[in-house]
């Protein structure tokens, strides 16, 4: 009996390609070929070398966000929280490299105690996502307003010359992207802490039936997040030289847009982490293909609106019905001209 | 009460079946229901009762089969169809709205002919005492109790005099004068000619109320009798009458001085008292009862994930529920939900409760992982398509499987299984029943509740039956024969536990003074209020710095952005009702006033202006009908949906004015600037609209339908609301009212910029949540997005009377948001605490 069961259950792969991660990667394969084939400026050596650095950049806020989004969340201090550590890491040294290094530990500083702010009162106090990172999004850009005077500083030339080098001809962003996104990987796949943190995303009633502390690790993804975002400030503060108070604003939608598109639910559940950091290279190219084809922000702008309106649609629209409802539609329809032809006959 | 033959026929369902994804809940059932009669559904849960009955009351279409309804052919109905042809259900579950009030849920679910030139409350007064139920009209459903809300569900039903009355087991948390009560009705309804549709499981109200009894097992009829003509036993036996079909193992005997392993004295939570049971090493216990009657409190109170008193040991230790959460292994009943995770992997499902054994060096060990989930599954001999596969793609038997894998690889202190066999095939139950004997064979107590007294029959050793939460009968060994379980579940006369809590509710109806502050500080307007007293209390503090805070000029300003910000949070506020978010409201804004550049400039003629007023308006239309139409119809999230219109419409802007142009006439401007001394006529219209929508939120049936359906979709649409068409008409009203902020935003910009008016999105929902409105749909007020919207504003400028820079701007705006959030969110917190306790 055991040896018949035996049969029927293979262990599987190691290696699961998921339906999001799988549209992604052609669709972003698509794009390329497109790209090389109708503007080939936009996949020339030096496009790329400008577009790698800010797609690591969306990259590191996206996976922030998507540990968030998979836990039926949504974080709009990522506005606030990418705006500030890119204030604090040029303001505090201004120029100074041996302030870099305390300046560092006080943007992380400030990122743990927002993601603590937001544990908080998302998993204990249990208000509302939207509402309580809207607020602590206030809080940071008062901070952002208190430390720079809205003034711009110069970026400290030893972050800049980490952040901006590149290393064997890739931008040394990109590695600090595939770190993080090997570091999230690792986390949820391989740590006992974050095998339950996806499990509380993909039915937090299972979860609690199951003992686990379901409020502890959802309020603790505001604290993944925030670690990430502030990450991400930092690079922008090394990759453009004097980072105004209000980086972060560019990112927050952008954010959103790519954990979606990666194919992470908006109402929680499995976190799609690789298939996020490749939306953020297809969006971030999609953006440089449109610009080389000459056409303006405003086609630019409803390109990126029609690609996610698909992207999220893939998942949400149950294609099998469509199909069916378009054979029905099919079949009524040469039925019609039969029954038209019949007279004739 | 014998049956008549003349007594007319009102429905009749001919031949229904139903299928639920290829599992039979009907098969080719034929029933008629004749006028002045009470004609009884009996059968055990599952038999199919409830089917049959949202098959007629039209919540759920037949998938073959046809009703007859005065004469009438239908293939099916829909709830509203229902309710015309005098059809009238109370539900198991009471389809009411917890965050209307108690007149307004009458309302909502009701003709409005009922209501018609009498005041309402009187009105709802009178059906309330129908039904004996003396509560406040004002008092919002989630404070009633169980029993109360059923007593509402039961006034529902009786006040539109139906033809049909169909009652679904309306005694189950009803106290024994209510039941009474209940009876006393049917009567009333059944002499003046209504047909009455009675399901239950307990015998003895069959035998006091019914004319006719039918028999539903396993989806078919069984037989319509007269109940004169039918004993208890031979009825018994039809709802029983099922031959053994599956295997049991062989049962555990005691060994000679053997200690109990579980020892349970005394136990008392919500939904059972006073609960006693003992386990000796290798037994199997059994709770039988009704389900609803207390069985997976019971359990989950054992699990430890519910509050208990009364103690229980395991192998002489007395353990806390703190202790025996995550300790003890719970197989909810509702798999489906509690059970697995679908979308996970079966080895993702199987490891969750014990993925710390798989450590190596810190890490998850994958091999260590699978080779241990493999080997149990193996054990389990389950099927599934391998290790990696999704959970939904196996069968109920082998997710069952996976449930139990889950429990046996956590090394359980005590194993609680809840209808561990229901929606699983013959075959596997015998394999689960197998593996329960097993654990209970290696010293693990297993307790196993279940509806089907077949099951507890054959596998448990000893059975408590529960009704109504209690202990009304113990079967030990060779007395827990099915008959004896069921015939002490049905015929138990046990009354609800629920008294003393409704004493104390009683107990509120002499409202003091005190209880009356703390119900309003609960309620919808203490966000308002609290609003109001903060506005003084800064206005009061800027007056102390400067003087010429009143003056016309700035009370003028202010009041011109409020206005703006108004319309659009008003907007806002319709939508958050339904429980939705309209994230494209600040784009909007800013792409109207575009489009206004190109029509409502200095020269332009008069049919010109007209025209871009149309062309603003319609397209504003357009972009709520896009919005609901991507939530609805294409399944998007609210935010997903509303994201994708917020990013496309700003490229639209971009697309008519790459650069700021197209200058806005000056005298539209000037009219829309004009004002009585400080006050902005435009001020005046957003009190007005203010107040008209309040109103109709509150008095309109359009405002119960919004509410109902963020309140719970599921309930609105049993009672009768077109849902989708409330929700299309809150996104379309959403964008009406950005409209009339966008007149007012073009008029302060006074050019056509596309860069403008994304932030008041944010600003909006802000002014929202500032004035209470939930986002989580149902509740909120007009009057408190209004206040929200002069508060915000009122905070910009203050900081600069109070010469605070930027960063105060900021900071006071999140003080604003985050402690109104705690505040309101306490408030009502506190409310469900107190509910559950």
């Amino acid at each position: 009996m055991a040896d018949r069961s035996a049969a029927t259950l293979s262990t599987g792969s190691r290696f699961q390609v998921s339906k999001g991660l799988l549209t992604v990667l052609v669709s972003t394969a698509v794009l390329f070929a497109l790209s090389a084939a109708l503007a080939p400026t936009s996949v020339a050596p030096g496009t790329l070398s400008g577009m790698l650095p800010f797609a690591a950049i969306l990259a590191i806020v996206g996976l922030g966000q998507m540990l968030v989004i998979q836990q039926a969340g949504i974080d709009l201090s990522v506005a606030g929280s990418v705006s500030l550590a890119a204030v604090i890491v040029t303001v505090y040294p201004t120029g100074d490299n041996s302030r870099l290094v305390p300046a560092l530990l006080m943007a992380f500083g400030v990122s743990l105690a927002t993601g603590l702010l937001n544990g908080v009162l998302i998993g204990f106090i249990k208000l509302n996502p939207i509402i309580a990172t809207l607020g602590t999004n206030s809080l940071l850009y008062g901070l952002v307003m208190a430390i720079s005077q809205g003034i711009p500083r110069q970026t400290t030339s030893r972050l800049q010359s980490i952040v901006t080098s590149a290393t064997f001809g890739i931008p040394n962003t990109v590695y600090f992207a595939l770190a993080t996104l090997l570091i999230v990987i690792l986390f949820l796949r391989k740590t006992v802490a974050g095998r339950r943190f996806e499990s509380i995303g993909a039915s937090p009633a299972v979860a609690s039936i199951s003992g686990l502390r379901v409020r502890t690790h959802l309020g603790l993804a505001y604290v993944w997040g925030q670690l990430l975002y502030t990450l991400a400030g930092v690079l922008i503060a090394g990759v453009i030289s004097s980072p105004n108070g209000s980086m972060g604003d560019a990112y927050l939608l952008p954010s959103v847009a790519v954990v979606v598109l990666g194919g992470t639910s908006l109402l929680g559940g499995r976190g799609l982490p690789t298939a996020t950091v490749i939306a953020a290279v297809f969006l971030s190219q999609l953006d440089q293909f449109v610009l080389a084809l000459g056409v303006n922000f405003a086609v630019r702008t409803l390109v990126q609106a029609a690609a996610l309106a698909i992207g999220v649609a893939i998942y949400t629209v149950d294609w099998s019905r469509v199909r069916a409802v378009l054979n029905k539609l099919l079949s009524a329809n040469s039925r019609g001209q039969n029954q038209a032809s019949l007279p004739s006959a | 009460m014998a049956q008549s033959a003349s007594k007319t026929v009102v429905m009749e369902l001919r031949g229904i079946s139903k299928n639920y994804s290829g599992v039979a809940a009907l098969t080719d059932v034929s029933l008629q229901i004749k006028a002045g009669e009470v004609h009884a559904l009996l059968g055990e849960n599952g038999a199919g009762k409830s089917t049959l009955m949202n098959v007629a009351s039209g919540t759920v279409a037949p998938s073959s089969g046809d009703l007859v309804i005065h004469g009438e052919r239908y293939d099916a109905l829909t709830p509203a169809l229902a309710n015309q042809l005098g059809i009238a259900i109370v539900h198991q579950h009471p389809a009411v709205l917890k965050d209307l009030t108690v007149l307004e849920n009458l309302q909502v679910a009701l003709p409005s002919s009922i209501f018609k030139g009498r005041p309402a409350d009187k009105v709802g007064v009178e059906l309330l005492e129908r039904v004996g139920l003396k509560i406040s009209l004002k008092l919002r459903v989630e404070d009633l109790t169980i029993a109360q809300k059923h007593l509402l569900e039961i006034a529902k039903a009786l006040a539109t005099s139906p033809k049909i009355l169909v009652l679904d087991e309306p005694t189950a948390a009803l106290g024994q004068d209510s039941v009474e009560l209940l009876f006393q009705l049917v009567a009333n309804e059944i002499a003046s000619g209504t047909a009455v549709i009675y399901i239950t499981h307990r015998l003895a109200e069959v035998r006091e109320l019914a004319d006719i009894v039918t028999v539903l097992r396993d989806g078919h009829l069984m037989a319509t009798s007269d109940i004169g003509k039918i004993t208890d036993a031979e009825l018994l036996a039809q709802i029983i009458g099922r031959e053994l079909k599956s295997a049991f193992p062989s049962k555990h005997t005691v060994a000679e001085g053997a200690k109990p392993n579980l020892v349970v004295t005394g136990l008392s939570g919500n939904g059972f008292n006073d609960v006693s049971i003992e386990a000796y090493p290798g037994q199997i216990i059994g709770i039988a009862g009704v389900v609803g009657n207390g069985q997976s409190e019971f359990l989950k109170a054992l699990s430890g994930q519910a509050e208990f008193t009364g103690s229980i040991e395991i192998n002489g230790q007395k353990k806390s529920a703190h202790s025996l959460n995550g300790k003890a292994a719970l197989m909810p009943a509702d798999r489906q939900r509690e059970g697995v995770m679908m979308r996970m992997s079966v080895r993702e499902n199987s490891a969750l409760a014990s993925l710390k054994k798989f450590k190596n060096f810190g890490l998850l060990s994958r091999r260590k992982e699978v080779t241990s989930v493999h080997d149990t599954l193996t054990s389990l001999s389950i099927k599934a398509p391998g290790l990696e596969a999704p959970v939904s793609a196996l069968s109920g038997g082998n997710q069952q499987k996976v449930v139990m894998a889950r429990a046996l690889l956590s090394n359980p202190v005590m194993i609680l299984a809840d209808e561990p066999t229901q929606g699983v095939d013959v075959g596997a139950r015998s394999e689960l029943y197998e593996i329960l004997r097993q654990a209970s064979a290696d010293g693990i107590p297993v307790v196993v509740a279940s509806s089907d007294a077949k099951e507890l029959e054959g596998l448990c050793d000893t059975v408590y039956v529960l009704s109504r939460g209690q202990v009304v009968k113990t079967l030990r060994d060779g007395e827990n024969r099915e008959e004896a379980m069921i015939e002490a579940a049905v015929t138990s006369t046990t009354k609800v536990i629920r008294v003393e809590r409704q004493q104390r509710e009683q107990r509120m109806a002499n409202e003091t003074f005190f209880v009356k502050f703390r119900r309003f500080l609960r309620g919808d307007y203490a966000p308002p209020a609290m609003l109001a007293l903060v506005m003084v209390a800064l206005s009061a503090l800027i007056m102390t710095k400067t003087d010429s805070y009143f003056s016309d000029f700035n009370m003028n300003s202010i009041l011109l952005l409020v206005s703006a910000l108004g319309f659009v949070a008003i907007g806002q506020t319709t939508v958050m009702m339904t429980g939705g978010i309209d994230l494209s409201t600040g784009p909007l804004v800013g792409f109207l006033v575009v489009i206004a550049s190109f029509f409502i400039n200095d020269d332009a003629p008069f049919t010109a202006i007209m025209m871009g007023l149309v062309t603003m308006a319609l397209v504003a239309v357009l972009v709520g009908l896009a919005n609901s139409a991507l939530i609805r119809f294409v399944k998007f999230t609210a935010i997903a949906a509303t994201l994708t219109t917020y990013i496309a419409i700003g490229g639209f802007a971009f697309l008519l004015r790459p650069q700021p142009d197209g200058y806005i006439s000056q005298a539209i401007s000037d009219v829309l600037n004009s004002a009585i001394g400080p006050i902005p006529y435009v001020f005046i219209a957003l009190i007005v609209a203010t107040v008209a929508m309040e109103y109709l939120l509150r008095k309109s049936r359009w405002g119960w339908q919004l509410r109902a359906v963020g309140s719970n979709e599921e309930a609105a649409r049993k009672v009768g609301v077109r849902t989708t068409r409330s929700i299309i008409g809150a996104y379309v009203i959403s964008s009406l009212f950005v409209f009339l902020g966008s007149l007012l935003l073009m008029v302060q910009l006074g050019i056509g910029d596309a860069s403008q008016g994304v932030t008041y999105t944010l600003t909006g929902i802000t002014a929202v949540v500032l004035g209470g409105t939930s986002l989580m749909g149902g509740r909120g007020t007009y009057i408190g997005t209004f206040m929200g919207s002069i508060l915000l504003i009122q905070v910009l400028n203050a900081t600069v009377f109070l010469d605070l820079d930027q960063t105060w701007q900021y900071l006071l705006q999140a003080i604003l948001i985050l402690v109104a959030a705690v505040v309101y969110s306490t408030a009502r917190n506190r409310k469900a605490s107190k509910k559950n306790s």
